[in-house]
């Protein structure tokens, strides 16, 4: 017994360290679960207790029927995936390739392009609405999945973070690749692409939210159905002229976002190792 | 300058076209495709319920396909139709803000119906709104839009509550001075000094200016002309009538302070934290549903009069049309504003039906013997006014909600706010004064 205490007492600063980082770590985490509790909560019990809490509340599942039979959630649940996964798969040949030009190919006017790529980044999308709704019509895009997701798919952003990751990457690496004998396609997929990985991840995490989350420009650019994404159903519930209600915002809301979350929870584990892995190197 | 001028030409490029389209058009009754933008402001499956107006009125118009695409808010719908007008793919039809009327002709968007309806018939429809809600849509001696989704603001009282307060549970209060009494005697406050329930409670968050103008209207001023081009927010009746709403909360302390939130007030009201609340008539069915308790509807509190202003949408027939489409949009605002049909689609969603002869309707009598509460919004049209609605509307409205604002916040004084706010609608407004 009193080896442990000595013991830990020899441990104390460190102990105590530890326990406030344990601790914060607990603050974060709850602070940040707080309004998933709620929607949670209030999702499940009928709408008289959506601001009063009740233990014995009676558990409903009327507001996620509601929610669902308020607009074609399912059709739009499809729209939202094909629009994310072909962003996303386009997004990422297209910047893989132009990050890997600007950072390792000497051509000229190369500065003046990247810095022209890096003026997309200080533009707000919006303040393009209307050019980009104009340049989409005479395409004959209006109205459809392509139309949405075009103007998002050469991206300022992710060609900017893989530059800098590629250039990151130690030129040995790359002269011993050549040596051996492979192209700078075969460089490209061999060396570089391996070595960013975690960059990938991150960068697909924030463009798959984005999209998921995106509203007023898929709402401007189509009329449909079926070209419309789920933002654009859940937006029904956000009529406040007749007062919220939160219990079916909050289901709608759980719905919507419930694939990502639990898509996230599934594959944490490889996210957070990807970002140490990263972090290692 | 240069842009405007490309503008024009485009414009009359757009024009030549559509006279060319529509002289090739053999005159026989070709289908007509017209698309039909609609925003969603009140809860209930309002989807569904345009879309089967739209098929009734196909099956009963054949030849004439609606196409009616949901966009969003109000503030989501002006912002598509704006883009997608500039983008030169405007909807044939649309329901927006009546607010909105003067940005739709400053863009030179929309037909006045005068320009569309050619028989005498036609000529009667437009004339059977209630004239209270005509005001937001008409102007230089034309009609632009045709009331649709219209709603005023409207006093609730929890019966229970008066009852408590030793006050008539029937008599809802007439004048400011009463609602100031009986706020008083409705305001509790807990053994630590917090108030458990508030008297009155306006909400002043989003658009505070449109139950402001309950206020000024009721201290008979109006905020603006008919023209649109002038605004009187410093007129000393203003500054009284903002005195007033102040001092509910930071003087006889009957009114949550600060700003209140549109959003959740009939929650508040549901959950007996206040006991009066000014709301739109648009809240009616919701309240109606949960409420749990006896509740009563009431015209707004006279001062020097009743007064209340309108809001919600019309509809709107866009330039970018051959005659053909505007003739079939036109029709369908129309037959979507029957005397059977406005009764229906009030009765469905809340809202004000707009024409006397709707409220003559059986259905409509009905329904009103049933729930009285639903006539006191047409009771009070008469005492209503055009909601505030100039050039630039978004900015001149925003200059307003910003003084009001800092007022109930305490952070201005009224006249001060006031000042400042007609101070800054006088300069964006200086250029449409020719």
């Amino acid at each position: 017994m009193s080896a442990a205490a000595h013991g830990r007492s020899a441990m104390e600063p460190a102990g105590i360290a530890r326990a406030l980082d344990t601790l914060g770590a607990w603050v974060l985490a709850i602070l940040w679960f707080l309004p998933l509790i709620y929607a949670v909560w209030t999702a499940f019990h009928p709408t008289e207790y959506s601001a009063r809490f009740d233990l014995a509340a009676p558990l409903t599942l009327k507001n996620f029927a509601d929610a669902w039979s308020a607009a074609p959630f399912a059709r739009y649940f499809l729209n939202t995936v094909l629009l994310v996964t072909m962003i996303l798969a386009v997004q990422l040949v297209l910047v893989t390739l132009a990050a890997y030009a600007f950072a390792r190919f000497e051509f000229f006017g190369r500065e003046v392009l990247f810095a022209l790529v890096l003026v997309q980044l200080m533009v707000m999308p919006d303040v393009l609405i209307v050019e980009n709704y104009q340049t989409l019509r005479r395409l004959g895009l209006i109205d459809t999945l392509l139309g949405i997701g075009l103007p998002y798919m050469a991206s300022a952003f992710g060609i900017f973070l893989l530059r800098q990751t590629f250039k990151s990457i130690p030129r040995e690496l790359d002269e011993a690749a050549r040596v051996e004998g492979c192209g700078f396609l075969k460089m490209l997929w061999l060396v570089y692409v391996p070595l960013a990985r975690p960059v990938y991840i991150a960068y697909g995490l924030v463009s798959i939210s984005y999209h998921w989350n995106n509203f007023l420009w898929p709402l401007i650019v189509t009329n449909s159905v079926t070209t419309r994404p789920l933002t654009v159903g859940l937006s029904i519930f956000a009529a406040v002229d007749q007062g919220i209600d939160w219990a079916i915002i909050c289901a709608a809301t759980l719905m919507t976002s419930g694939p990502l979350l639990i898509a996230f929870l599934l594959f944490q584990r490889q996210f957070v190792q990807s970002f140490i892995r990263a972090g290692i190197r | 300058m240069s842009f405007i001028s490309v503008r024009g030409l485009k414009l009359a490029l757009a024009g030549g076209a559509l006279l060319g389209m529509a002289s090739t058009q053999p005159s026989a009754a070709l289908a007509q495709n017209l698309s039909f933008y609609y925003p969603v402001a009140v809860g209930g499956p309002i989807t569904k319920l345009i879309d089967a107006l739209a098929s009734d009125f196909e099956k009963e118009n054949p030849g004439i396909k609606i196409k009616p695409v949901y966009t969003g808010s109000y503030q989501d719908t002006i912002a598509k139709t704006l883009t997608a007008l500039r983008g030169g793919e405007p909807p044939h039809f649309a329901v927006i803000l009546s607010t909105d009327m003067y940005t739709l002709i400053d863009e030179e968007a929309i037909v006045a119906y005068e320009d569309m309806v050619k028989t005498d018939a036609d000529k009667a429809w437009l004339k059977s709104f209630f004239p209270g809600f005509m005001e937001n849509s008409q102007t230089g001696g034309k009609t632009w839009g045709i009331p649709f989704q219209r709603s005023t603001v409207v006093l609730y009282w929890n019966k229970e509550l008066f009852k408590e307060a030793g006050l008539n549970p029937d008599k809802p209060p007439a004048t400011w001075a009463e609602m100031l009494d009986y706020a008083k005697k409705l305001t509790k406050k807990g053994s630590t000094g917090n108030v458990t329930q508030w008297g009155v409670q306006v909400p002043s968050s989003g658009f505070p200016y449109w139950l402001f103008q309950g206020f000024t209207t009721e201290n008979d001023v109006r905020l603006m002309n008919a023209a649109g081009t002038e605004t009187y927010y410093d007129k000393p009746a203003v500054i009284e009538a903002l005195q007033f709403w102040v001092d509910l909360s930071r003087k006889h302390q009957v009114h949550p302070p600060g700003i209140v939130e549109w959003g959740t007030t009939p929650k508040d009201f549901f959950e007996k934290k206040i006991a009066m609340m000014w709301t739109t008539t648009g809240n009616l069915t919701n309240v109606r549903a949960n409420a749990k308790f006896d509740f009563g509807v009431a015209m707004l509190p006279a001062n020097k009069r009743r007064g209340s202003p309108t809001g919600g949408g019309n509809f709107y027939v866009f330039k970018k049309s051959s005659p053909a489409e505007r003739e079939a949009a036109v029709k369908f605002a129309k037959w979507a504003t029957q005397p059977e049909r406005a009764a229906q689609w009030g009765i469905d969603t809340g809202y004000v039906a707009v024409t006397a002869a709707a409220w003559d309707t059986p259905k409509m009598k009905a329904y009103v013997a049933g729930f009285p509460a639903a006539a006191v919004a047409r009771d009070q049209l008469p005492h209503a006014v055009a909601e505030l609605s100039t050039h630039e509307n978004q900015r001149v409205t925003r200059a307003l909600d910003d003084g009001l604002q800092a007022a109930l916040t305490g952070t201005k004084t009224p006249e001060q706010a006031m000042t400042d706010a007609q101070r800054e609608a006088e300069r964006i407004l200086k250029p449409y004064r020719r």
